[in-house]
């Protein structure tokens, strides 16, 4: 076995529980997905969840009533909630992506049970993310004109915005994610095909997995596939993301302008992500009693990746502040003053505590065992980023470069409603995901529970 | 009565599998194929998967063709359809075009692929006479399975009944479709 990132197997920390078996695996995961009913705490998770996606619809009909003055952005900040929630979101469905693509090229054994929560969890999330610049947009209706199609107007999209880029980037990013999570999907609907009991479960399996029958030709097909789309995801990752932060240092706005964003968004995906994806491995391996399948072992490892990031999170904001400070641009240094001591300062201390400060305590292997500490410390880092990307948008259009031309920006109830609501949507699809589709990648698990031995 | 599709077996272990597979090929049986729940390493050095370099030149091709169309699509609007000056940038920029183009060529790559794979693997096929056997079900979850399709120049179900047993093969089905 190549070393890895996680490279350490202590005899009591397995990758799965040994008394786990290929047959008693694809039972467990796939009768999560057969049962005639759901748990209670699905209907009460999925309930909540989408009353939340009720708040997001009437939010949209009202956003596309009034328009876009319902909410608190105006000149001069005229980003506000739904920019900065479209970095939050996209940076969340990035980690899924880093997790899933990422640690597949480097063989770690624990990207194999988690990688389907990830890339649900990502699958979830773009959607929240494509939403944002669209509601953020004003004639909505119009935004299929980033699109370069042929028109009656002779208007054409301008290529050498970022802006564009990032539209490119989201629509290739969703594509590739979708192609991404069904070729890796195929042998585990066969499996829960091959695992239904009534005729309806069987006729809809057997439609999603195409008729999948695990034939040499197919497994070496899937398997080349899946390889080189890992290879070509990790890169896309990467650039989705500083695309994003390009948005951001092509606007000559103090606190924006600077080339290093593109990497300082990247870091924030890798620590966000991983932070929502060890919530939900926790909620899911509780829910769905699958603690052999998804073991210590796996939150350990990721509550690694998420302390590195949370080092090279810091290592940015360092360069961050160095800019400004060593600079001579007065407006540079006037803006990050603001940050620091001014209005925004109670956001920016606390989120610097909770996503590089508090995240320390991973270095101690009791807080990796201790679930609890765990998802506290992820929900923290996730509230954190969140804060970070607010205020990221906020705080530098606040303060440009004449005094005169200086604002605040307050949040109206209809801002709260649409974080709300894309919370909502993000959930309820999970959800549904959760309930539909296996949860755990079990070929690449049963790889793994032969590689540990016979049982 | 169906007609006799072939004759499958159940292996309890990928040794099992591989060491039927390899036993089959040396008898000179040539008309069979492995169903395994997981990729079993070996079994496509005995059981002939097909080219393993057509997907990834495949999807080389599709990153070649979406890198230009989309490159194409860049120039033609911004230097050939609608050329705006734009702080005297030249109007083929290329550096700004090429966040779009690297985009577009991963998207086409992997849609090369994806596709590239369905097709190889001739999916969707939602009915396979295998799918008949009693036995098979298991195959996507913690058995090995071959199968000896009646095609086979020599095939002789006695004999092969005979082999499979020899091998030490947990089940044995006919399969008719």
């Amino acid at each position: 076995m190549a070393m890895t990132l996680t490279n350490e197997l202590p005899p009591e920390a397995p990758i799965v529980a040994p008394d786990l078996t290929l047959t008693s695996l694809s039972e467990e995961v796939s009768n999560r997905v057969l049962m005639d009913r759901a748990p209670l705490w699905w209907w009460v998770g999925f309930g909540i969840s989408f009353a939340l996606l009720t708040v997001l619809i009437i939010q949209l009909a009202w956003l596309f009533i009034v328009g876009i003055g319902i909410w608190g952005v105006e000149i001069p900040v005229a980003w506000g909630f739904a920019i900065a929630e479209y970095v939050w979101w996209i940076a969340l469905a990035s980690g899924g992506t880093i997790i899933s693509a990422l640690f597949f090229l480097t063989r770690s054994p624990w990207r194999s049970a988690t990688n389907r929560i990830a890339e649900s969890m990502l699958l979830s999330a773009a959607p929240c993310a494509g939403l944002m610049p669209i509601m953020h947009l004003g004639r909505p209706g119009l935004f299929y004109w980033l699109f370069p199609y042929s028109n009656v107007m002779g208007v054409w999209p301008q290529m050498r915005s970022p802006l564009l880029w990032d539209f490119v980037c989201l629509l290739c990013y969703i594509l590739m994610s979708i192609m991404y999570y069904c070729a890796g999907m195929l042998p585990d609907l066969a499996t829960v095909r091959d695992l239904a009991t009534t005729r309806s479960k069987q006729i809809l399996y057997g439609i999603l997995s195409l008729g999948w029958r695990g034939s040499v030709t197919q497994w070496q097909n899937q398997r080349v596939v899946y390889a080189i789309m890992s290879a070509i995801m990790a890169p896309m990752v990467i650039s989705v993301h500083s695309v994003v932060g390009l948005d951001y240092a092509g606007g000559l706005t103090p606190g924006w302008h600077d080339t290093q964003f593109p990497p300082y968004f990247f870091f924030g995906a890798v620590i966000s992500g991983t932070a929502v994806i060890i919530m939900l491995t926790i909620l899911v391996r509780w829910g769905y009693s699958l603690q052999n399948v998804l073991t210590g072992y796996h939150l350990n490892a990721m509550a690694k990746v998420m302390l590195v990031g949370s080092l090279m999170l810091g290592y940015a904001y360092v360069w961050e502040a160095f800019g400004p400070l060593y600079g001579s641009d007065v407006a540079d240094k006037t803006e990050f003053y603001q940050r620091l001591f001014g209005f925004p300062a109670s956001l920016f201390w606390s989120e610097k505590i909770l996503t590089v400060v508090i995240p320390q305590l991973l270095w101690f292997p009791a807080v990796r065992r201790s679930q609890l500490l765990l998802f506290l410390i992820s929900g923290g880092i996730i509230l954190g980023m969140w804060q970070e990307r607010f205020m990221f948008t906020t705080a530098s259009l606040e303060h440009n470069y004449m005094p005169s031309y200086w604002g605040q920006f307050f949040p109206t109830l209809w801002d709260w409603a649409a974080l709300a609501g894309t919370i909502g949507l993000f959930l309820t699809v999970f959800f549904l995901f959760l309930r539909f589709a296996p949860i755990v990648s079990l070929a690449e698990v049963r790889e793994i529970i032969e590689q540990e031995g016979p049982k | 009565m169906k007609d006799l599709f072939g004759i499958l077996a159940v292996f309890r272990t990928r040794d099992g599998v591989t060491n039927a597979a390899a036993r089959l090929r040396r008898s000179g049986y040539r008309a069979f194929d492995a169903s395994t729940p997981y990729a079993v390493e070996g079994l496509n050095r005995i059981i002939d998967p097909g080219p393993k370099r057509f997907l990834p030149l495949l999807m080389f091709a599709g990153a070649v063709f979406g890198a230009g169309l989309a490159y194409w699509i860049q120039y033609w609007d911004e230097a050939l359809n609608y050329p705006l000056n734009v702080g005297g940038r030249p109007y083929n920029s290329w550096p700004a075009f090429a966040v779009s183009t690297f985009e577009f060529m991963l998207l086409a790559a992997v849609a090369a692929g994806f596709f590239g794979m369905l097709a190889a693997s001739g999916l969707p096929r939602l009915y396979h006479p295998i799918f008949e056997a009693k036995a098979f079900e298991r195959a996507s979850r913690d058995r090995f399975v071959i199968c000896i399709e009646a095609t086979d120049p020599s095939f002789d179900a006695a004999s092969i009944r005979a082999l499979f047993e020899e091998l030490g093969a947990e089940r044995i089905e006919e399969v008719r479709a």
